[in-house]
């Protein structure tokens, strides 16, 4: 059982909740698979994160797109990064997902 | 506390409020919008007579951003379908980028002060998209406004201004905190105390006054921590510069309020992203002859 971000979903993956949207309506119910064609709808509803059954703690982060970035670019994007956020708590949770995209994003676009 | 140097928030504004005063026509077409008797076409007709101001209207509501469902044709149309206030909240957006101008390049490059601010409005719309907020064009303006207040110190107090970021370059302090050490205030202070004296309605003037300390903005407590958020994320993308050059603290108070999802955070990157070029050849357009 894993909360996991709707750009991590996977087709064939199985609700372990019902989705609902923000004011309470059902999308999908606790049990279906997902397909693609679900995911358009939960963007579409602005759902961002759905309960699913089975998965471990996702952490696909990096796998599909830090093979593109040299490992060398974001190292330096890292310390720039974390320079700039100096005055932040890095361990707060959006401070930590700031930082890792801010990261991701400098070293895409010095590449 | 300890004033260094012996100026207060008002004497700041004072000046500056008159020499760089809005065009005449947003306070006739404020004036219009809160008459009881005056129709959306009278309002159409102040807007249309500045035909700079109405192209660059229309253009930003065409836009991808905006997503309005019909195509907007005429002012008239953009005051019906917009609605008459948020109308009123684009022009007083766009026509404060014409105030300022003629400040040294030494102490601010425009281009890059505009570019941060309008990252900061772009933010605080989607967030506030997200946020199922009504009137999402008092976002927008309040995040191009909020750093008006380091103009007025640019205008007012150049050497201290420049004082200031040159010490921050040296020390790699917060800006913001070093300006409330020198002068007991900082530039959200002015910048609240300039747009009041535009006589700009609160919900625009509080949270700018307050985006560094959302949890004192009493009025608009949501206003004030979408923006206070927005500005970070600004400074975190380091799309333009305002002078300041690390990103401000975020006050972990004010996100548990906010109730956003960090999971909705790759999104908001990826739309201001996606957004901010367009919107920027809108705004921008004629600020080459300014």
């Amino acid at each position: 059982m894993a909360v996991v971000q709707i750009d991590n979903l996977v087709p064939g993956m199985t609700l372990k909740r019902n989705v609902t949207d923000r004011s309470g309506r059902m999308l999908l119910p606790e049990g279906a698979t997902l397909d693609t064609k679900h995911f358009a709808i939960f963007r579409m509803w602005g759902v961002l994160e759905v309960e699913v059954a089975g998965e471990s703690e996702p952490e696909p982060d990096e796998p599909q797109q830090g093979g593109e970035v040299d490992p060398e670019l974001l190292a330096k994007a890292s310390v720039e990064v974390r320079r700039i956020f100096a005055y932040n708590d890095p361990e707060h949770p959006a401070i930590r997902e700031l930082t890792r995209i801010c990261i991701k994003r400098k070293a895409a676009h010095e590449a | 506390m300890k004033h260094s140097r012996h100026i207060s928030v008002e004497q700041m504004v004072q000046d500056v409020s008159t020499i760089h005063s809005l065009p005449m026509f947003y306070s006739q077409l404020s004036e219009a919008i809160d008459h009881p008797r005056s129709s959306i076409a009278d309002i159409a007709k102040i807007i249309s007579e500045d035909l700079g101001l109405t192209a660059r209207i229309l253009k930003l509501a065409n836009s991808p951003l905006f997503g309005y469902f019909s195509k907007i044709e005429t002012i008239t149309q953009a005051v019906t379908i917009i609605g008459v206030l948020q109308v009123r909240d684009l022009a007083l957006a766009l026509s404060v980028m014409d105030v300022f101008s003629g400040i040294p390049e030494s102490m601010v490059n425009m281009e890059q002060f505009w570019r941060h601010s309008l990252a900061t409005g772009l933010t605080a719309r989607l967030v506030a998209t997200s946020q199922r907020e009504a009137s999402l064009e008092r976002f927008f303006v309040a995040g191009i406004l909020h750093d008006v207040g380091r103009l007025v110190m640019y205008i007012r107090v150049p050497e201290l201004a420049l004082e200031l970021l040159e010490r921050c370059r040296s020390t790699g302090e917060l800006l913001y905190r070093a300006e409330r050490d020198l002068f007991g205030f900082d530039h959200a202070d002015v910048g609240g105390a300039l747009l009041r004296r535009w006589k700009i309605p609160a919900r625009v003037a509080q949270p700018v006054e307050r985006h560094h300390l959302s949890q004192m903005a009493e009025q608009y407590p949501r206003e004030a921590s979408i923006l206070h958020f927005a500005d970070i994320v600004a400074h975190a993308l380091q799309i333009g510069n305002s002078g300041e050059q690390l990103v401000p603290e975020l006050d972990s108070a004010v996100w548990e309020r906010l109730s956003v999802s960090c999971h909705y955070l790759p999104t908001l990157v990826q739309q201001v992203d996606s957004t901010f070029n367009d919107t920027v050849q809108v705004l921008f357009r004629s600020d080459a002859s300014a």
